[in-house]
């Protein structure tokens, strides 16, 4: 056996060991591993958890809520937690508007979790807060309080991602979309929760407001007349826009379709051929390339004329609802509404003019509203026409479709002394404290017609209105307004449907200095369908309503006897009332009142190299130029080279095979 | 005068139970603060849910579709046609006064 020596140091060796062994342990852990560990540990007690961000509100113009976002609850429950069962079922059937019995029942009975999926607002779930067993689960949704006012154009959210999946909702969904936040929550051994404000990582920023251009007072006096006009004339649908011309924003937009179903943006989306309305952009035309002055007549043909269309004898017959014996001159033609007088003049211009007119009044292009899936509407280029056949329909406004928000924007041309503004939606954009991030100011795109021109046409329209003419019934008794009609055999399933008509009114109010485009489109309405008899009367009504409303932001003080201007004053003849104006009037201060040459403002050309054709042009286009193409493909270059300035309205040529 | 040891140890436990006492003073504090301000959100939100509905049920209750037939039929009105209500100017002395 071993010494007492030897035995102790064998001992005080395995001591050594065995602190050394807890050394390298320990040095292994909290410093080799530490972190690792410290971290899992923190796991194990806390959690960090996403804090949703609020998405922006939408209102109307006036601050009237139309989309908003509310935290909404569900309800879970677990029945071994809840100590009095009976109060629990009286509470949950009495906030939850569940029946009393079936919850009794279930929280009785085997069940070991109760779900009750709501969604539930703050106010239901308020008395169910710390009741025990019951367990509150929220959530932002989306809800819109004026409920079905608007919703075509404020569109909705996709159900599985909330982000917008339409309307106003999609196209300034990163507007919208706040930056979700980030906190820390401390968790104890049981798993239960507590929130600590010191452990927040990121505060959640909310989205910002956007408010619209829509006025919901307008709005709904729109969505109502639209509605009651489609039922009383058994129509298939229909759009009503109004538009404030003196800015491009959008004050009204309803859409309706009879066959029901998710209400569709049509004022937006789906052209219609315009049929009269459009009568006025031929007249624009003949005015703007001199083919035609106040004397000029042709015949109107008793009503019916065949017009050749070839070499080899091949009429046309074009037909008056009026049977015109005599001669009529522009501004008759279109106060009667003659498709003859029209296609006559029409045939005093080229192709390519009544194209270029039109295309300046916007037709063919998407406007550059701020909403999906916009419609360019449809004109075919001028070397596609059929040349005698398509200048005729052009003239009586068919073979090309339009929105009606683009025959809004372009009626507003008009309105503006013949300058075009991009129509918008959006008024303002603010964060969520309020501050101001975007204001709309009216965005020029070009002048379309002289301000001298653009009188006249106005005053072509007061002529409609008047006595005598196809839209006299949408006349008020003591405010003027201009107007045209419009009634287009309707064209589906690509022929045109005998029996089934478009029909549309087109107005400026009041007839001086107009403060609002209106224009109503009615889809196949049965019985009477001329656009006099049907959208006329309903502007009339729209107006009337709008007037007497004090919710809708209409200038009265510029409707005052003194301050109406002539056209309203009817003659007696209704063809010796189409006069020529006295002064033209200025609604928009652009060009700026200091720049001289009104019509030729320098704009600098934007750089669209690399971009395709379509996309060069339409960028083009929308700063007010011009486009002349030399090739297809991709974009090489432009003359005069991006960066340079040119005057609005002038031609820039886009190269895409190297610029000489 | 020289503490002992044992005075030490008493002293240290002191410290130590005035240094546990402050932290849970200081966590209990925290922990009630943070549920005062989550029953003060949840009243918030509670009360935003209320504001909204009241907001809807006002504006659905002043809306054309029930005003305007509610009108026609209990009071006889109707809508008025353009040539039925003046527009009255703003004598010049009103027009340029503030606005309060």
């Amino acid at each position: 056996m071993a010494k007492p020596a030897v035995r102790i140091a064998a001992v005080q060796a395995c001591f050594a060991l065995g602190v050394a062994a807890v050394l390298a342990r320990a040095v292994q852990l909290q410093l080799v591993q530490g972190a690792r560990w410290a971290k899992e540990a923190e796991a194990q007690r806390t959690e960090r958890v996403v804090l949703p961000a609020r998405r922006g509100t939408v209102y109307d113009r006036n601050g009237v809520a139309l989309a908003v976002t509310q935290e909404f609850f569900r309800v879970g429950v677990a029945p071994n937690e809840v100590t009095d069962r009976r109060a629990a079922a009286r509470l949950l059937s009495a906030q939850l508007r569940v029946p009393q019995g079936a919850v009794a029942r279930d929280l009785a009975g085997p069940k070991r979790w109760l779900y009750f999926r709501g969604p539930y607002t703050a106010t239901q779930v308020q008395p169910l807060r710390g009741v025990k067993g019951v367990h509150l689960d929220g959530d932002f949704l989306r809800y819109y309080p004026a409920r079905d006012l608007a919703r075509a154009i404020i569109g909705a959210l996709s159900p599985e991602t909330t982000t917008g999946a339409s309307g106003i909702e999609l196209s300034l969904d990163s507007l919208l979309t706040g930056v979700p936040g980030e906190a820390v929550l401390l968790k104890d051994r049981a798993g239960r929760r507590y929130d600590s404000p010191s452990r927040l990582v990121r505060r959640p920023v909310a989205g910002n407001d956007v408010y619209l251009t829509l006025d919901a007072a307008l709005q709904e006096i729109a969505e109502r007349a639209l509605a009651d006009a489609l039922q009383a004339m058994r129509a298939e649908g229909g759009d009503i826009v109004f538009l404030d011309p003196a800015t491009g924003e959008l004050l009204a937009l309803a859409s309706r379709q009879a066959s029901g179903g998710a209400p569709r943006p049509s004022t937006i989306t789906d052209p219609f051929e315009p049929g009269s309305t459009a009568k006025l952009f031929t007249a624009a035309a003949l005015l703007a390339f001199r083919r035609v002055d106040s004397t000029d007549r042709v015949s109107g043909e008793n009503g019916i004329w065949r017009m050749p269309v070839d070499s080899r004898g091949r009429v046309r017959v074009i037909t008056d609802a009026h049977k015109e014996r005599g001669m009529l001159t522009l501004a008759q033609a279109i106060q009667v509404s003659s498709n003859i007088a029209m296609s006559k003049f029409a045939q005093r211009l080229a192709p390519e003019e009544q194209f270029g007119v039109l295309r300046d009044f916007g037709f063919g292009s998407p406007t550059g509203i701020e909403f999906p899936s916009e419609s360019r509407g449809r004109l075919e280029r001028p070397d596609r026409w059929q040349p005698l056949y398509t200048r005729a329909s052009v003239a009586m406004g068919y073979e090309f479709g339009v929105t009606p928000v683009q025959l809004a924007a372009a009626y507003a041309a008009i309105a503006n002394d013949g300058i075009l503004l991009t129509p918008t939606l959006v008024r303002e954009v603010r964060r969520s404290d309020g501050a101001l991030l975007y204001r709309h100011r009216p965005e020029p795109v070009r002048r379309v017609v002289s301000s001298e021109i653009a009188a006249r046409l106005r005053a072509f329209l007061a002529g409609v209105v008047g006595e005598g003419g196809t839209g006299e019934r949408a006349q008020l008794a003591n405010y003027a307004l201009l107007g045209k009609t419009g009634t287009a055999v309707r064209f589906a399933g690509g022929r045109y449907v005998r029996g089934e008509y478009t029909a549309s009114f087109a107005a400026l109010f009041p007839a001086d200095r107009p403060q609002l485009v209106v224009i109503v489109k009615i889809d196949n309405p049965k019985g009477a369908y001329y656009g006099g008899l049907t959208a006329a009367p309903v502007t009339k009504s729209m107006l009337q309503q709008a007037l007497a409303s004090h919710r809708v932001a209409i200038d009265r003080s510029r409707l005052m006897p003194g301050d109406t201007a002539a056209p309203s004053a009817a003659p007696p003849h209704p063809r010796a009332s189409i006069a020529e104006p006295a002064a033209p009037t200025v609604v928009v201060p652009w060009p700026d009142p200091g720049d001289a040459d009104s019509g030729a403002r320098a704009l600098p050309v934007p750089d669209v190299a690399g971009e395709s054709v379509r996309e060069a042009a339409l960028a083009l286009h929308r700063r007010g130029f011009r486009v002349e193409l030399r090739g297809i493909g991709r974009v090489t270059g432009t003359t005069p080279p991006a960066g340079q300035t040119a005057a609005a309205g002038s031609a820039v040529t886009v190269w895409t095979g190297g610029v000489p | 005068m020289r503490l002992k040891g044992r005075h030490w140890l008493v002293l240290w436990l002191v410290v130590f139970l005035l240094t546990a006492g402050a932290v849970v003073a200081r966590q209990t504090a925290a922990f009630r603060a943070a549920r005062r301000l989550r029953e003060l959100r949840d009243q918030r939100t509670a009360l935003e849910a209320r504001r909204a509905d009241l907001e809807r049920r006002i504006r659905e209750a002043s809306g054309r579709q029930v005003l305007v037939p509610r009108a026609e039929r209990e009071l006889g009105l109707h809508l008025p046609a353009d040539e039925e209500f003046i527009l009255f100017p703003l004598p010049p002395a009103a027009a340029a006064a503030p606005s309060r």
